[in-house]
């Protein structure tokens, strides 16, 4: 364990966990734009500095492990100063259109400049000017709303393994790209939209087929039901209407998710979408009641089981299901009907 | 009073006659965009973003202010009136601050709302601007001239109250702005903090500065409470943050209803968490004063000690 002492006030954490850490674990809260708890510490946005006794210069938080005895201050006159000028560098560089950005209402950089009382960029120069990349289907990629803190590079690269983008050249042209600035349609981009998920700003949003802002729809919480994995997500709905998806952190996605669970959400208020047992009559398919479905099944399966004996049916079950479902329609083809032809699409 | 039957897009819609249009529309569950529109208010029809396309009326017409009649037929979302809604707002914001990164109002505020369904942005224009005439004077209120749109709902709620008409439009055209009294500043001038102008203004320019930088409306949790000093019952929001009571303020007062600057500070001193410092208006200027003196409990503080010898050992400093 190590004593330390954050703001005048001593504390116990353990060894080798960064300040940041420390900091989260006791409820003091800090600025950061770069920071994932998942990734790699990368020290990027310069946000998280804070003042160290006897450091002559501010030290990143996320970067800097606890000592025995380090004194921190994580909100003096001279760290605050620090973080406005990196606030005010950084919009300073960003468009100004919270009015109608997308990700205004969860935009970090505007919740921290709203904080820090940067109401506008101060410097007067270059501004980026590159042409918006919508070549993916499901999200696009503003370079000049990017504050190139690597984490969509870094979740491609560390978490998803799929290491589709990069970032590109030196300086004020860095970029944030993918190889030879081809674009995402062409590169190994498997469109999972982790990338999508961690971007502090509005460079990667998704392509929303329905207008909202952010304070507009509620999140509620769910399984993905795609395949056995259970993945937890939220539903953003705005109304009663199923807008968007978000990953949820934990277990057993921790944030994470793929292509179908993230964009793969339109069935659910598709005009299509079967919402009651469909039963053939008459050579149509009618709408029809679970009962009389069921009552349809059973009568079915006690016909041909009568003539043709149990071995006449087998089943094929989905990956889509839980294991408890899964194990009961086993349960259902062995026990009940009596036979063994039992299958299920994940086997291979 | 007869009802009359009218199509509003594509929909039919019966109505008592001497309805307008705005009303009807709401009927049928289609809103129409309106700043300076209040059912609470007396319909002036100055923001023009109600417009409608009426079949037969050659000018496009304010939805706000014009009455159907039987057989009338109304488009609200045609081409031509888009194409106007979007124009108004485009010369709304050629004369409105980009600030909605900080912008307290930002996520309540009518003008972005709208923005933001009619995509329409801000535009590098090298005229003329409204002056930043930032009242900071009121520790209540934060009136700032270069965000109002001129809609008249603060003139027009604060009349309504016969002893306050505090607040009023000043000079023409593009000189417009809302003073107080002869051009005075909050605190020199008539206004009682009331906040009945706060809580209709559709934009930033006037805001509550009880609530400035204590987070942006859609951290906020809000639960609505009642008042209660006196019989009127006005209805207040409590916000909290991060589970923390933070701000207390206005909802706006429905007919009959004054609100006034004692409800709001007792709301806030029976929910706030940590109740700031309250303000009391003396000759024109704005002090620093105690919350016995500022809901008026002096006595009843003095007699309940005195005559039930309250002791808690904790001397009560105010």
């Amino acid at each position: 364990m190590a004593n330390i002492i954050i703001n005048g006030k001593g504390y116990q954490v353990e060894d080798g966990i960064t300040i940041l850490e420390a900091c989260n674990r006791l409820g003091i809260d800090i600025p950061t734009l770069c920071h994932d708890e998942r990734l790699e510490p990368y020290a990027a946005c310069r946000l998280c500095v804070v003042e160290i006794k006897g450091k002559g210069k501010l030290e990143t938080s996320c970067s800097t492990k606890v000592r025995d005895g380090m004194e921190i201050e994580t909100h003096s006159e001279r760290v605050i100063r620090a973080r406005k000028e990196i606030l005010d560098l950084l919009f300073s560089n960003h468009p100004n259109d919270c009015l109608t950005c997308e990700k205004s209402g969860e935009c970090k950089l505007q919740d921290y400049c709203y904080e820090y009382g940067i109401v506008e960029g101060t410097y007067i120069g270059e501004k980026k000017n590159y042409p918006l990349d919508e070549s993916n289907p499901f999200y696009t990629f503003d370079p000049n709303k990017c504050i190139l803190c690597g984490k969509c590079v870094r979740v491609c690269s560390e978490l998803q393994g799929t290491n589709a983008i990069g970032l590109k050249d030196r300086g004020f042209d860095t970029k944030v790209s993918t190889p030879f600035d081809m674009g995402l349609a062409t590169s190994k981009c498997v469109s999972c939209g982790n990338c999508v998920a961690v971007c502090p700003v509005g460079a990667l949003m998704p392509k929303k087929r329905e207008r909202y802002r952010a304070w507009e729809v509620r999140r509620v919480k769910t399984t993905c039901s795609y395949c056995g994995v259970g993945c937890q997500m939220y539903l953003l709905v705005k109304g009663d209407k199923v807008v968007g998806v978000e990953p949820a952190k934990g277990r057993p996605n921790n944030g994470l998710l793929c292509v179908k669970g993230r964009f793969g959400y339109n069935f659910i208020n598709h005009p299509d979408r079967l919402k009651t047992p469909l039963i053939k009559r008459n050579g149509k398919f009618e709408e029809a009641t679970w009962e009389e479905a069921y009552d349809l099944i059973v009568s079915k399966i006690n016909e041909i089981k009568g003539k043709y004996g149990p071995d006449a049916f087998a089943g094929l079950t989905s990956a889509r299901c839980t294991n408890e479902e899964n194990y009961l329609f086993q349960k259902m083809f062995r026990a009940l009907i009596g036979t063994n032809n039992v299958d299920h699409c994940a086997r291979l | 009073m007869a009802n009359v039957t009218i199509t509003i897009d594509s929909k039919k819609v019966t109505v008592p006659s001497g309805t307008f249009i705005i009303e009807a529309a709401k009927e049928v569950g289609i809103e129409i965009p309106a700043l300076c529109y209040d059912p609470n208010l007396e319909v002036v029809g100055a923001c023009r973003l109600c417009l409608v396309e009426v079949e037969g009326s050659r000018k496009l017409q304010t939805a706000c202010s014009t009455k159907v009649w039987d057989g009338m037929v109304v488009h609200t979302r045609s081409e031509r009136v888009v194409k106007a809604r979007k124009e108004i707002l485009q010369l709304l914001l050629d004369n409105h601050p980009n600030d909605c990164l900080t912008c307290q109002k930002a996520g309540e505020c009518l003008l972005q709302k709208y923005a933001y369904e009619y995509d329409v942005k801000f535009r590098e224009h090298d005229g003329d601007r409204r002056p930043a005439l930032v009242d900071t004077s009121s520790p209540y209120i934060l009136k700032d001239d270069s965000k109002c749109i001129l809609c008249g709902k603060c003139v027009r709620t604060c009349a309504q109250v016969a002893d306050r008409q505090v607040l009023t439009f000043a000079n023409r055209g593009f000189n417009t702005r809302i003073v107080a009294d002869i051009d005075l500043s909050l605190e020199e001038s008539s206004c009682v903090s009331c906040n009945r102008c706060v809580t209709v203004c559709p934009v930033g320019a006037l805001l509550d500065k009880r609530l400035m930088g204590k987070g942006r409306p859609w951290e906020f949790e809000i639960k609505e409470v009642k008042c209660k000093v006196c019989e009127y019952g006005c209805d207040f929001e409590v916000l909290s943050r991060n589970g923390k009571n933070v701000a207390v303020r206005a909802k706006a007062p429905s007919n009959g209803r004054p609100l006034c600057l004692k409800g709001r500070l007792t709301t806030e001193f029976i929910y706030l968490d940590e109740p700031y410092t309250p303000y009391k208006k003396e000759n024109g200027e704005f002090k620093e004063t105690t919350w016995k003196e500022a809901l008026g409990l002096d006595n009843i503080i003095e007699k309940l000690l005195d005559k039930e010898e309250i002791s808690t050992g904790v001397e009560y400093n105010g």
